[in-house]
């Protein structure tokens, strides 16, 4: 005879002897969950503190300072401020001397020698000031000056006095010039204007982002503009308004495929169609945006249509029940109940078009720009590629700047996803 | 119009008077296919003008697929194909002329779960105005807010927090909101797809009491699991089987003296 059941007793024998073991399985599994998490939070941990070490240096350096004798006569020779009346002066000869009544140069190599010692943009930061306030002329007053990137190396330490000096990028003379400065108590290291407010430079101590942001900006404002709409609305009538047949299906599937498509293939896509066949200018953030709207609309229509279908069916039940049209229910109850997810998918697209670099590089934003753009169509370039093209550089100085410039970028992805968590909220339903 | 032999072939299936004198919906020989699946087999039947009607019969007899034809809300089923004719005012709705639109405005529908906007109370109940363009003016439509929540039963409860959330109100209340959101657009037949199934005994009570005040004004077409429902709010009940209309008649006839077998069966709780 089969034994059919077991008796109360027994089962509930059986019951306890297996809770041991049910219960060691409970408690492994949550060890597994709080190892993975721990580690996740180790390596954000270290990648952050990494970043901002390395980075943080990034945002000084070190500035001298000059005792500027503002003669107009010399700094301004037409006395009109004009660009070419004060390239015509002599500014940077002026500096020159403030500095050699310092330091004392003797002799043609040592002179030469000293005039690197300030950066070489020293004539332009005259120019600024005494644009800004021409009352400067005729007095003598403290400025500061960037040093040059091999004296802001050396002063970091990144270069050895004890090192023989045919083996180090600046001479003994210049350390003496360097050392005597420090007695003087003219050297200082201080927050970089030039990081935030300066754009790509050949010369490491007056590099900066500024060209890069706007150019990331505009890049994406243009990206977003057009795969935002592009993304919904494809989404919508997808979902919404196709008829499920053989056609959406090749085309959900294509969509698919597309997202999955490495993102260089779409700047190649981008040289071809719009450069190409368009001819379009190289380098401009309108081709680099709709490069990167191309790049991002999948991830957009697949995470918007994930959003319609999780509309309750209910609602579009009790619109219809009304006498909605197809239409009306859309906009006014689908639409509005999937925004916040579409959001989301959206700032996800755009996070990734923000860190992208292989596909701006084949339509050639990788161009040396020193302007910064002021509209779509002047050449310009985005964040990630700046530090792309700084990291390949050989200078110790841009070392500091690439990490500067990519915590730049990890602030800007944080407050755009700030504001996509912000909006969802305030466009979630309350109930 | 359908010729009497027609008429006759579905009046072999079904017993009692399926005609009503003053007809407001009439449905003839009206097959519903799911597919391949015949979900609605020739049913013939008249829903008289400010009648309360109830179709009863066990899970998946049909009466819910029966009832989302008269305002054709199975459309949004791909596979599902409707023959036979049903008319409103001697007018096929299955017309190619005719716009649902209209037609749901005309027909309005509550559903068995509470199903509010994600909106508030007010705006829950001015929608339908809204879109078909009812009201003149703001006060207008506070008005026709203000009427439809009152014939509803919820204007004492809900009046002053119009603009809080419908979402935000109990199971009876929410569905009451529906109520009055579908009569918000002056429908002349009211469709209720077992209206009071998620809700607790009191807000049955509640909801059943509106169905019959509602009945003075309106053409009801109720769908129930439940017998002492259907004898309470209904003057008329329909029995339906497995996609066949087995018995229609007056609501105590039926349930006193069923014609048809299948119709005593189920009352007296032998099937379904």
């Amino acid at each position: 005879m089969t034994k059919k059941f077991i008796n109360p007793i027994e089962a509930t024998e059986i019951v306890k002897s297996s809770i041991k073991k049910r219960r060691a399985k409970d408690s492994r599994l949550r060890l597994y969950g709080r190892i993975a998490i721990g580690m996740a939070t180790c390596f954000l941990f270290f990648m952050f503190f990494s970043i901002f070490t390395k980075g943080y240096p990034g945002f000084f350096q070190y500035y001298v300072t000059l005792d500027i004798k503002f003669d107009r006569e010399r700094i301004d020779p037409k006395e009109d401020l004009s660009d070419t009346s004060l390239y015509e002066g002599e500014a940077s000869k002026t500096v020159n001397e403030s500095l050699f009544s310092i330091i004392n140069p003797q002799g043609r190599k040592a002179k030469k020698e000293a005039r690197k010692i300030v950066s070489s943009g020293k004539d332009i930061r005259i120019a600024k000031l005494v644009k800004n306030d021409p009352s400067l002329f005729g007095t003598v007053t403290k400025v500061k000056f960037a040093l040059d990137d091999d004296i802001d190396s050396f002063l970091r330490g990144y270069i050895n006095r004890d090192t023989p000096e045919s083996e180090r990028r600046i001479s003994d003379n210049v350390i003496a010039y360097v050392d005597k400065l420090s007695e003087e108590n003219r050297i200082s290291y201080e927050f970089s204007d030039y990081i935030l407010q300066g754009s790509a430079s050949g010369n490491p101590e007056m590099a900066g982002i500024k060209g890069a942001f706007f150019g990331s900006i505009l890049t994406l404002s243009v990206c977003l503009l057009i795969a935002f709409p592009l993304g919904i609305a494809t989404a919508v009538y997808l979902e919404e308004i196709a008829k499920k047949n053989k056609i959406t299906e090749i085309i959900e599937v294509n969509i698919n495929n597309l997202a999955a498509v490495p993102s260089v293939v779409f700047g190649i896509m981008g040289l071809a169609i719009f450069i190409s066949i368009f001819g379009m200018p190289r380098s401009i953030p309108l081709v680099g945006g709709m490069v990167l709207a191309l790049m991002t609309l999948p991830t957009i229509i697949i995470s918007s249509r994930a959003a319609i279908r999780a509309v309750p069916p209910s609602v579009r039940d009790a619109a219809y029940g009304i006498g909605a049209s197809k239409l009306q229910v859309i906009f006014h109850h689908v639409i509005p109940l999937a925004m916040p997810g579409m959001l989301t998918g959206t700032i996800i697209g755009m996070a990734q078009a923000l860190g992208e670099t292989a596909p701006l590089l084949m339509i050639g934003m990788v161009a040396f720009i020193v302007d910064i753009p002021n509209s779509v169509v002047d050449p310009g370039t985005v964040l990630p590629v700046q530090i792309f093209m700084w990291a390949d550089f050989a200078e110790r100085m841009f070392i500091q700047k690439t990490s500067a410039a990519i915590i730049v970028l990890l602030g800007f992805l944080i407050a755009m996803n700030a504001l996509a968590v912000y909006l969802r909220k305030k466009l979630e339903r309350r109930w | 119009m359908n010729s009497k032999k027609n008429d006759l072939k579905s009046l072999e299936l079904t017993v009692g008077d399926v005609f009503s004198k003053n007809a407001r919906l009439k449905a003839r020989n009206v097959n519903v296919f799911y597919g391949e699946n015949k979900a609605i087999d020739n049913v013939t039947i008249d829903i008289g003008s400010k009648e309360v009607i109830s179709f009863i019969g066990p899970s998946g007899c049909g009466k819910s697929t029966f009832l989302r034809c008269f305002n054709r809300m199975n459309d949004t089923i791909v596979s599902c194909i409707i023959q036979g004719e049903i008319t409103i005012d001697e007018e096929n709705i299955y017309d190619k002329k005719i716009d649902v639109v209209p037609l749901r405005a005309r027909i309005g529908m509550v559903f068995q779960k509470p199903n509010p906007f994600p909106k508030s109370i007010y705006d829950n109940v001015a929608y339908g105005p809204r879109i078909h363009g009812l009201s003149e003016n703001k006060e207008h439509l506070d008005n026709i807010v203000e009427e439809s929540l009152k014939r509803a039963g919820l204007w004492q409860e809900v009046s002053d927090r119009l603009s809080s959330p419908g979402t935000g109100l109990s199971g009876g209340q929410q569905q009451r909101l529906c109520i009055a959101r579908a009569i918000a657009v002056s429908p002349e037949v009211i469709l209720m797809d077992e209206p009071c199934s998620a809700l607790d005994p009191i807000a049955t009570a509640k909801i059943e009491e509106l169905i019959h005040e509602l009945g003075n004004e309106y053409s009801i077409v109720i769908v129930t699991h439940s017998m002492q429902q259907a004898a309470r709010v209904s003057k008329r009940t329909a029995y339906f089987h497995l996609g066949k209309l087995i018995e229609v008649g007056k609501t105590k006839e039926i349930f006193t003296r069923p014609q048809h077998n299948q119709t005593e069966a189920y009352i007296s709780g032998k099937i379904g």
